[in-house]
């Protein structure tokens, strides 16, 4: 295991923790100028894939900054992820990650609920100080969300 | 006198009939069951849209009134929807919820049918010699079933009238987006909630709860006058509204709608409401349109089907454009729909145990601004169609 892989697993946990804490710039900040955040869900009735949300940065850190001022679902949600297998072209390109992950709903009384199960795919630049996220793949297993979510998965 | 006391608060408000609503319809086991029998085995249904049976032999399964069924292209081309039970011993055949398939093998003891409904052959039918049971009088029960502008509607009463006749021209708001647009659905979900059908179906009639979603305050209520509202109600307890512009560049991270890519018909800025009795809704937004549908479960919990469609064969450009639109306001992640469940679940943490003894909707606004007539033409088509009236539906 070396030191970059547990630098991009370190970034994706981030990237977890920052939705659950709602700490928006946070998430924004991991993520490089050219950011690209896509949700993409299999519908097997319409035998299509389909997108659920796609932003860029700016658009992403948009709509997160207007979270705040919506109707929001009560409660938290709580993210977790493992991250399964990093992998790299050998020619300086981005890193890919793939994590699995679900998310628990956690009501006002604090009862828990699965809200979604799928699998981060991340495209990751190393070349930096840091490494940052240059796109991230939602693709989520489960498809029916109840009242939905503001706040991205 | 502020607060109220328990008599005040439990007695009818002093409206007329027809201006308040029970809290009973919406928890009441035994209207729960009449709601299935008396009203959705007897209207007709939005099930699909032909984009998504478009070949021969596609299929999509789906339920109304607690029924499966199917609903299939056939090799002539017609589509035609059956009962998803098999004759033989009541298993279900199709399990999928979409495909392709020339027939359907029923698991259990292999009958087979074909996609007009026919059964085609069972496994060592000699087995039946001197009884009634031959393939060919065990075929799958059809469910009337018509195709409007390619939007595909069924109806469980063998003895209803013609669909055009139900509709009552409700969808003619969209003016020439369902005659002229050649469509096809992109987005398809489902989300059980914990709230009765009725609770979220009215979310959609009620205008005047714009003030909950910040994305109508910044977009929609500033737009046009509230005197150019148009709220028409039709036979059948059907609805429409018409007359609401949104601007969506007021909205920060939102962009102006294009005239070019608009739906035939609309201006970027149009937005028009079609929720029809019981429970199905179209709505048109300029660029995109969504289809609801609301199935109840148990007096306390409903399934929506939300779709959205967009232009067949455009190019991926104006798809990609099409579904970012669709999804700034609709789908799982949108501004306005999770608030609207959340509106309906809301309502249903006190209807849903008696809690909160009638609902009001007295505003009179002549069908326009925030007029409750919508409101007030569905609980008058439930009351019609249940035998009850919605604002006292029981005698104790
Ligand atoms: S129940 Fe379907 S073949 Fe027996
Ligand atoms: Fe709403």
């Amino acid at each position: 295991m070396s030191s970059g892989d547990n630098a991009v697993r370190e970034l994706i946990y981030r990237s977890c923790r920052c939705l659950d804490t709602h700490d928006f710039d946070g998430y924004i900040a991991l993520c490089a100028p050219a950011f690209r955040y896509r949700i993409v869900v299999y519908s097997p009735e319409l035998r299509k894939e389909m997108i659920w949300l796609n932003h860029d940065r700016d658009g992403l850190a948009a709509l997160l900054a207007a979270v705040p001022r919506h109707l929001a679902r009560l409660g938290s949600l709580q993210r977790n992820a493992t991250v399964y297998a990093i992998e790299r072209d050998g020619n300086g390109g981005p890193a890919r990650a793939v994590s699995a992950f679900s998310v628990f709903d956690i009501d006002n009384e604090g009862r828990p609920s699965v809200f979604a199960v799928g699998h981060y795919h991340d495209a990751v630049d190393e070349g930096g100080a840091r490494p940052l996220l240059v796109a991230r793949d939602v693709r989520l297993a489960s498809r029916d969300l109840g009242i939905g979510s503001h706040v991205p998965i | 006198m502020p607060s109220r006391s328990a008599a005040t608060w439990e007695a009818p408000p002093p409206l007329p009939d027809g201006h308040y609503v029970s809290g009973r319809v919406y928890r009441d086991e035994r209207m729960f069951a009449e709601e299935r029998e008396r009203i959705f085995k007897k209207v007709w249904h939005f099930v699909c849209h032909e984009s998504e049976v478009a070949e021969a032999f596609d299929f999509r399964t789906v339920e109304r009134a607690d029924t499966p069924l199917i609903v299939v292209r056939g090799g002539d081309g017609r589509v035609r929807a059956f009962v998803n039970v098999c004759s033989h011993r009541g298993a279900r055949v199709a399990m999928e919820p979409g495909g392709n398939a020339r027939s359907f093998t029923c698991f259990y003891h292999h009958w087979t049918y074909d996609t007009e409904g026919a059964c085609v052959s069972m496994p060592r039918p000699e087995g039946y010699r001197g009884t009634p049971v031959r393939k060919e009088n065990m075929g799958l029960r059809e469910v009337r079933t018509e195709v409007k502008w390619g939007f595909v509607f069924v109806n469980l009463d063998d003895d209803c009238a013609p669909l055009d006749r139900f509709l009552d021209g409700a969808l003619d708001i969209f003016d020439r987006v369902l005659p002229d647009a050649d469509l096809e659905v992109f987005h398809y979900h489902r989300a059980e909630i914990d709230a009765n059908w009725k609770a979220y179906q009215e979310t959609i009639v009620d205008l005047y709860h714009e003030f909950m979603h910040v994305i109508l305050r910044d977009t929609q209520m500033p737009a046009a006058s509230m005197d150019d509202r148009e709220m028409r109600t039709y036979a059948n307890g059907h609805v429409t509204i018409a007359g609401l512009k949104a601007d969506y560049e007021k909205y920060e991270g939102w962009r102006r709608r294009d005239h070019s890519t608009c739906l035939p018909g609309l201006d970027p800025d149009d937005a028009r409401f079609a929720p029809l009795f019981p429970a199905q809704t179209f709505i048109a937004r300029g660029t995109v349109m969504r289809v609801d549908t609301v199935q109840p479960i148990t007096p306390h919990k409903c399934l929506i089907e939300s779709r959205g469609l967009g232009l067949k064969g455009e190019s991926p450009e104006d798809r990609a454009m099409r579904i970012d639109h669709h999804n700034e306001y609709w789908g799982p992640f949108g501004r306005n729909v999770t608030e609207d469940a959340f509106a309906a679940e809301g309502c249903e943490l006190s209807f849903g145990k008696g809690a909160a003894p009638h609902g009001i909707i007295a505003r009179d606004e002549d069908g326009r601004g925030q007029c409750d007539s919508g409101l007030r033409g569905f609980w008058a088509e439930w009351s019609r169609r249940m035998g009850r009236p919605a604002s006292h539906p029981t005698n104790d």
